[in-house]
Order: structure tokens, then C-alpha cells, then sequence
């Protein structure tokens, strides 16, 4: 099988390059045959690329350790699913499923445009094929630097068992949480290539936008849905009671995501106003190019600089790329530069443009910022021959100010009428919403003070906007659901559900809104009011966290096919009224590639709106006999208020973000 | 430029510098400088109590746990000299993936006279042999890369 997908491999290279030069012939000449030819020249790249990762994953699944990507990732007792998962689990295993994600969503522009009587699609096929070739480069094993995944030791040799997989990533969340970073990266590719496609073909109008808004929209769903589960997975499984702490690699998802939603934003200025041609261009390029630019930051080691091994090249490879590719598109903007100028002007700066306007800035703004604080060791060894650093609270602080005016955006935007803001409109829309958010912020301060928290001023501001958001917008549904309910002579709630079905991505757009009020909402608590308490604790023995009390009161062993877990219970008390136990744990792995490793299992419970996160520092494996013969366990508890509100906003977001998703290709009057 | 057009102008010039202010004022109040252990040592009294970055390798055999404590010792050797520099990290758990040998991650300050950083964050990486997947994140995880 293996050799069968390297074969396959190889075969791509040919398919793929046909598949371009058919396309651009047709094209170029008019000739329906060759384009039809290129077509199935893309869908052929499918097919061999998914038979080269199906023999990959044949060789997961039947433990076949003559092949080297296999015995690092995998071992004979890994559950299937986490078998599975392996393909990811490594470089060169994710640069091959990168590459059949690129295939199959060419495939899909391929399925999805067969009626189409243009070729915008077409021309998109041509840029999908080059990142694709890209790719395909890269895993056949012929770069120095990575090796081919389907690559068999030499002499036919063989493991007799695999290394295993890191435990850490043995959890549901790890499992999904790269493929669907990889799946909201990979499909950025598909509104990029439209973009390039439609200045290739000089159609510069808005309708490459319409073509791929689904793509953009399921884009940056998955990708919302990737970044979360990632905290979520840190949150579980790290033990240090948090969820995002501005690593670079959680940097290099959040920027894509960051020039995502600000082209959804703008996106929307060129269909209404036919304004911004030129700087769309530029935002879904640089959200294509901060894809590459993440996997070269992650990948090539040059930031986190704990990495003393020879450094990969793979880094090198990705720079090149993203340099030639941001040049191809510097040279078409050039050459079509006359078509991308707008007839229409900014006729106000009180008005809904302006307010995306300034959403944009503030976004690639934060973008910049991020990538600044990042790239920081690099640029200062690179000036000054000296590295020096930002830590975690560098960011925390940036970030506040833009964060908050981009929270108040959310709201103001979708109450700001289009063209010019009048003072009628003015009073109108922000009265209510400014008056409760005020209210809102007052109150909050006064708690917090009432608290023992003299100077959360942000907090109240940030409570301030939260509230204007949510007053603002729903009083947008409810105006229009009144209306709606009257005009139908029907209910309101039946008034409701016609308005958002009318506008799904409107009114999809507001939900998404929400969710966004009720994160930073979960962020403050969780960010700002977390306690933390660490204590040696012996049986019977009782520690305060807040207003609870924790009992160590018995431990346990449990055996697991691959590990085993050994912790400890507590009972949980507040004010002397029972809550229910905890289990922490730590978990015993023994092939774990390099012996033994044992990790931290934390325990997280949610009482209300806060959690409780208990975590063990190191234990002897035989967790009960330790216990009961007077040893002593480390814990480590968090209070932590909120997070799951975090969780509810992200969900409430991606909600949203299918209602709009749901919206039909919005025809454009171009 | 017209009227309009100017205003644009204008308060795109004043949220850049805004950003810019930010973002320099950020850099100037957190940032540290970042060494490796026998750079530290060199330029130790220019940083004596100053919070400052080091990584290396958990120098093997000096790892010690104080559960009553909740304290951890080891010290961070250099990977291509013997300079070490010890570490006190009190307070918080041992984080996971931290053996002998493997690859770590300090911030905090340093006191030259003792060569001690007391840590305010610890973060291991995978050890060569272990790379987390692309996108693990933090403390614990980050993506590693070895060479093939």
C-alpha cells in the first residue's frame, strides 16, 4: 500500500501541472475542451492525493512499523481513533493531509461550479493547483528537509512497535482541534484564489465576492471552531488553569481569523457601495499569506527558540512561497490597477462605512500588533544582534483598547445607517442603547468596588460596551420582528423567525455579534478575577479556594488499556453545603517514546458560572497506597469564573455564523 | 485631497500612531531580554533583578519537588557549554513533558549574586523525540520540531 501512495504521490505532480496548463490554455484561447480537461485534471489530483493519505492511514491502522511516519506517531495499543489521528500528528503527516485538503477543495470549486457559464471558477483552479503543487513538492520527499510520510525504513526493516503518541495529544479535543485549524486554513485558500482568479481574468467586479462567500463563511466558522478547541484543549489538559496565553503558535491561528473577519466586514462595503475593490484583494491575500506565514513561524522554530535541533527547512520553503506568491499578486494588482479604483467616496465619517472602516483598521491593526509582539526576538536579534522578548502581558495590555473599541463597534455598526448618520437617526438608534450601557458599566463598577476591586475601570468600560451591543442589537430584531409581525398580521416570535430567515446573513451577523459580547464577557471574569491556591495536602486534610472547601478525602487507581490513572477525591463544600466531588488525577503512560511520562489529569467542575480546576503536582504511581500511608499530594486549585461563558459565546457565534452561512449566494447587482 | 478625504486621512493617522503608541509603550514596559544559560552568566550583572528569558536544557539530575513547599529546583544548562543556572519555581505545579535532558522555557528574575532565577513561568517542550501537533499550544505543548 505504501508504495502504492508514494506512486500516487508522484503521479499528482503530473496531474496537477496538467491540470494548470490546460486550464490556462482553454482559457486563453477559448477552447471548452482543454478547460473541461484541466478540470478533470484537478479532480485527478483528488483522487491520487486521498489514495497516498488513505495508504497512509491503511498503515496506521494495521500497525505496518515498516514505515518510519507510522512507528513515530502510532503504536500497536493507541485507540483507533487516536491511530487515525496520527496522520497529523507530525510534520510531514500534516503537510500530506494539508495538501489532500487543498485537493479535495478544488475538487469541491470543481463540483460546485459545473453550471456556471463563466469561468471565474476556472481561473480560481489555476492558483488552487499552484498551491497544490506546492504541497505536493513538499511531501514528496525529494525537499531536504522533510521526509516522505509514506517513506519505509531502508533494507526492509522493521519496528517491532511504534513510539506512541505524545498522551498529551491522546484527548477528543487534540483530535479535532488541528484538522479543523487545518480545514479553516486550507479553505482560506478558496476565496484567495477567486481573488486572484478574477484579476487574472479582469472581472474585477463583486462578483468573485459572491462566488466564494459560502467558502469565506465556512472559512472562518471552522476556524472560530479550531482556535476554541484549541484553549479548550489547553485548558483540559495543561493543568495551568488557563485557556490562551498568546503562544506564537496561537498567535499564528488568531491572525488568519483576525484579516478573516475584517474581509467579511469590507466585503460588504464593495457589494453596497462598490468601494474597497482593491483593499479586498489585499485583506484575503494577507489572510491567505498569514496561513503559510503561521505554519513557517510554528514549523521553522525561529521563535520559540527552545528548539536546539538543526533547524527544519521547511521554514525556508513556506518564506519563499509566501514571498513569490505575495509578488504574483503584486504584479496582477499592478495590471489591473486601472479597474480597481472605486467611483464612489466615504460621502460621511458618521456612517456604517466608516464604522467597518475602522473595524478594518482595527483588526489588520491587532493583526500588525500580534504579529509585531511575535516576531519581536526575531527583529530585535536581527537589529541589535540581541534577542529580547514580550512576555504574555505584553499582549494583555495591547490589546485591551482596540479590543474594547472593536467590542463597541459590534454594536454601532449595525445601527449606523449607510451613506450619512443623522442626528434624528442618531437619536433614534443610540439613545436606548448608550443610556443602558451606561447604566450597565455604573453598576458593574459599583459591584466591583462593593467586591474589593477599586480600579476595574476596564471592566466597566468593557461591561459598558457589552451592554450598548446587546441593547443595540436587539432592539434591530426587535423593530424588525415587530414590523415584520405586524405587516404578516402573525406573532411576534413568528415575525422574529420570518425577519432572520429574510436576511439570514444580516441577522446571522448579529447572532454572531452576540456571541462575541457573551466571550469578552468570559473573558473578563476568567482573565481578570481568576484565584489561584496551591497547598501540600495529606488525607482528611482541607484547603479554601474562594468560597469553597476542598477535602482531600480518598484516592483511586484506575487501569486504562494504554495508561493508568491514579488520583485523589475531594469533596467539595460552600458555606458547609455539600457540592459534589473531584476526582484529579495523574496519568501513568508507559510507552511514551522515551519511558515513562506522567501527566497532569485535571479535574474541572462548574458550579454555576464558575469553575473549579484542580490540578496534582507529582505523584508515585500507586496513587492510594502513597495516600494512605500519610503521603502528601500537591494541589493546585483555580477559581475560575466564567470560562465555560466563553464556551456558551463561542457557540452562540458559530450559530450565527451557519444562519448566515445558510443565506444563498447573495446575487450582486454588478 | 478634499475636504472629506483629508478627514479620512487624519484619523488614519491618528489610530496609527495610537497603535504604534501602544504597542511601544507595551515593548518598553514588558519586554526582557532572552539568553541562553552561559549568556546569562556573561551578562549577569546587567540584569541582576531584572525579569529576563532563558532557555535551555533541564540539566539532568537536579530536578527536585518539594510537595510541602510546592516548590521546584533544577537548573537550565547551556546546550553547548557547562554554564548552568539554577531555577526556583515556587507556587505552582510541575508542569507535564518536564524530564531530564529535555528542552525548557524560563521566565522571571535573576539574582545574579546566587545565579537563581526565581520563575514566574515554566515552559518545557516536547523533548526532541516528541513533536505536538501543529497548533498545540502553550505552556505544556508548543509545536517542537525535530530534525529528520
Amino acid at each position: 500500500m505504501a508504495e502504492l501512495g508514494q506512486a500516487a504521490i508522484f503521479l499528482s505532480v503530473f496531474s496537477c501541472l496538467w491540470a494548470m496548463a490546460m486550464l490556462w490554455m482553454g482559457l486563453r484561447h477559448n477552447n471548452y475542451n482543454a478547460v473541461l480537461s484541466g478540470r478533470n485534471g484537478v479532480v485527478g489530483t483528488f483522487v491520487l492525493i486521498s489514495l497516498a493519505t488513505g495508504a497512509l492511514i491503511y498503515g496506521f491502522v494495521t500497525d505496518d512499523f515498516s514505515m518510519r511516519y507510522v512507528v513515530e506517531v502510532s503504536s500497536s495499543d493507541q485507540p483507533l481513533l487516536y491511530k487515525v489521528t496520527a496522520l497529523w500528528g507530525r510534520m510531514s503527516g500534516s503537510l500530506l493531509f494539508w495538501l489532500w485538503l487543498v485537493t479535495l477543495f478544488g475538487a469541491l470549486v470543481v463540483w460546485t461550479n459545473q453550471r456556471a457559464t463563466d469561468h471565474l471558477a476556472d481561473y480560481a483552479l489555476i492558483p488552487i493547483s499552484i498551491v497544490q503543487l506546492f504541497f505536493i513538492i513538499l511531501v514528496t520527499g525529494l525537499v531536504e528537509g522533510v521526509y516522505n510520510p509514506l517513506e519505509r525504513f531502508a533494507n526492509g526493516a522493521a519496528a517491532a512497535d511504534g513510539d506512541g503518541m505524545n498522551p498529551l495529544l491522546q484527548t477528543p479535543s487534540m483530535a479535532f482541534h488541528p484538522p479543523s485549524l487545518y480545514v479553516g486554513f486550507v479553505s482560506l485558500t478558496v476565496p484567495f484564489a477567486f481573488a486572484i482568479g478574477a484579476l487574472a481574468a479582469g472581472k474585477t467586479g463583486s462578483e468573485w465576492i459572491f462566488r466564494s462567500r459560502r467558502w469565506m463563511m465556512a472559512s472562518w466558522l471552522v476556524l472560530t471552531l479550531g482556535i476554541t478547541l484549541g484553549g479548550n484543549w489547553a485548558y483540559r489538559e495543561l493543568g495551568w488553569g488557563g485557556y490562551w496565553a498568546w503562544d506564537p503558535v496561537e498567535n499564528a491561528s488568531f491572525m488568519p481569523w483576525l484579516l478573516g473577519t475584517a474581509y467579511l466586514h469590507s466585503v460588504m462595503i464593495q457589494e453596497k457601495r462598490n468601494m474597497l475593490k482593491l483593499w479586498n484583494i489585499v485583506l484575503i491575500t494577507l489572510a491567505f499569506e498569514f496561513t503559510l506565514l503561521g505554519t513557517f513561524i510554528t514549523r521553522s522554530g525561529i521563535v520559540s527558540s527552545v528548539h536546539a535541533f538543526a533547524q527544519s527547512d521547511i521554514g525556508h520553503y513556506f518564506l519563499m512561497f509566501i514571498g513569490l506568491s505575495i509578488l504574483g499578486v503584486i504584479v496582477l494588482l499592478a495590471y489591473r490597477w486601472n479597474d480597481l479604483k472605486s467611483p464612489n467616496r466615504l460621502e460621511s465619517l458618521l456612517s456604517r462605512e466608516s464604522a467597518f472602516l475602522l473595524n478594518n483598521w482595527m483588526l489588520v491593526g491587532l493583526t500588525l500588533i500580534i504579529l509585531w509582539g511575535t516576531l519581536w526576538p526575531i527583529i530585535t536579534e536581527g537589529v541589535t544582534g540581541e534577542k529580547v522578548a514580550v512576555p504574555e502581558s505584553f499582549f494583555n495590555q495591547v490589546v485591551i483598547i482596540p479590543g474594547l473599541l472593536l467590542l463597541l463597534l459590534t454594536g454601532v455598526g449595525p445601527i449606523t445607517s449607510w451613506k450619512k448618520l443623522t442626528p434624528s437617526n442618531f437619536r433614534r438608534m443610540f439613545y436606548k442603547p448608550i443610556v443602558l450601557g451606561l447604566a450597565g458599566g455604573l453598576l458593574a463598577w459599583g459591584y466591583l468596588a462593593w467586591k474589593g476591586h477599586t480600579t476595574a475601570i476596564y471592566s466597566a468600560l468593557c461591561v459598558f460596551a457589552g451592554v450598548f451591543v446587546l441593547a443595540a442589537i436587539s432592539d434591530e430584531f426587535y423593530r424588525g420582528a415587530k414590523l415584520r409581525a405586524k405587516r404578516q398580521e402573525t406573532t411576534f416570535f413568528d415575525g422574529l423567525m420570518r425577519l432572520i430567515r429574510r436576511n439570514k446573513r444580516r441577522y446571522g451577523g448579529y447572532i454572531v455579534h452576540i456571541g462575541i459580547v457573551i466571550v469578552y464577557i468570559g473573558i473578563l471574569g476568567s482573565k481578570g478575577y481568576f484565584l489561584l491556591e496551591s497547598k501540600g495536602l495529606h488525607l482528611d486534610e482541607s484547603m479554601e479556594v474562594g468560597k469553597y472547601t476542598l477535602t482531600l478525602e480518598d484516592a483511586f487507581q484506575e487501569e486504562h488499556p494504554n495508561f493508568s490513572l491514579g488520583g485523589v477525591v475531594f469533596a467539595v463544600e460552600k458555606g458547609g453545603r455539600t457540592m459534589g466531588t473531584m476526582r484529579p488525577a495523574r496519568g501513568f503512560y508507559h510507552k511514551a517514546g522515551q519511558g515513562e511520562q506522567d501527566t497532569i489529569e485535571s479535574s474541572i467542575r462548574h458550579f454555576g458560572l464558575n469553575d473549579l480546576y484542580i490540578a496534582l503536582g507529582p505523584l508515585p504511581e500507586n496513587v492510594p497506597t502513597h495516600v494512605k500511608s500519610g503521603g502528601i499530594v500537591s494541589v493546585q486549585v483555580y477559581h475560575n469564573p466564567l470560562v465555560n461563558v466563553v464556551w456558551l459565546g463561542v457557540a452562540v457565534m458559530v450559530i450565527g455564523g451557519i444562519v448566515a452561512f445558510c443565506e444563498k449566494q447573495v446575487k450582486g447587482d454588478v | 485631497m478634499n475636504r472629506r478625504r483629508f478627514k479620512v486621512f487624519c484619523a488614519g493617522v491618528i489610530i496609527a500612531s495610537a497603535l504604534v503608541f501602544l504597542v511601544v509603550a507595551g515593548v518598553k514596559n514588558t519586554s526582557m531580554r532572552h539568553f541562553t544559560p552561559d549568556a546569562l552568566i556573561a551578562h549577569a550583572q546587567e540584569v541582576d533583578d531584572k525579569g529576563i528569558q532563558v532557555d535551555g536544557l533541564i540539566s539532568e539530575g537536579t530536578t527536585e519537588w518539594n510537595p510541602s513547599k510546592f516548590q521546584l529546583t533544577f537548573a537550565v544548562r547551556d546546550r553547548e557549554s557547562k554554564a548552568e543556572v539554577n531555577v526556583l519555581y515556587a507556587n505552582r505545579i510541575k508542569p507535564d513533558n518536564f524530564l531530564d535532558g529535555g528542552n525548557v522555557f524560563v521566565q522571571g528574575k535573576y539574582n545574579a549574586a546566587e545565579n537563581l532565577i526565581v520563575a514566574s513561568k515554566l515552559q518545557t517542550k516536547c523533548a526532541s523525540k516528541y513533536e505536538a501537533a501543529e497548533g498545540a499550544t502553550a505552556q505544556a505543548g508548543g509545536a517542537s520540531e525535530r530534525e529528520y
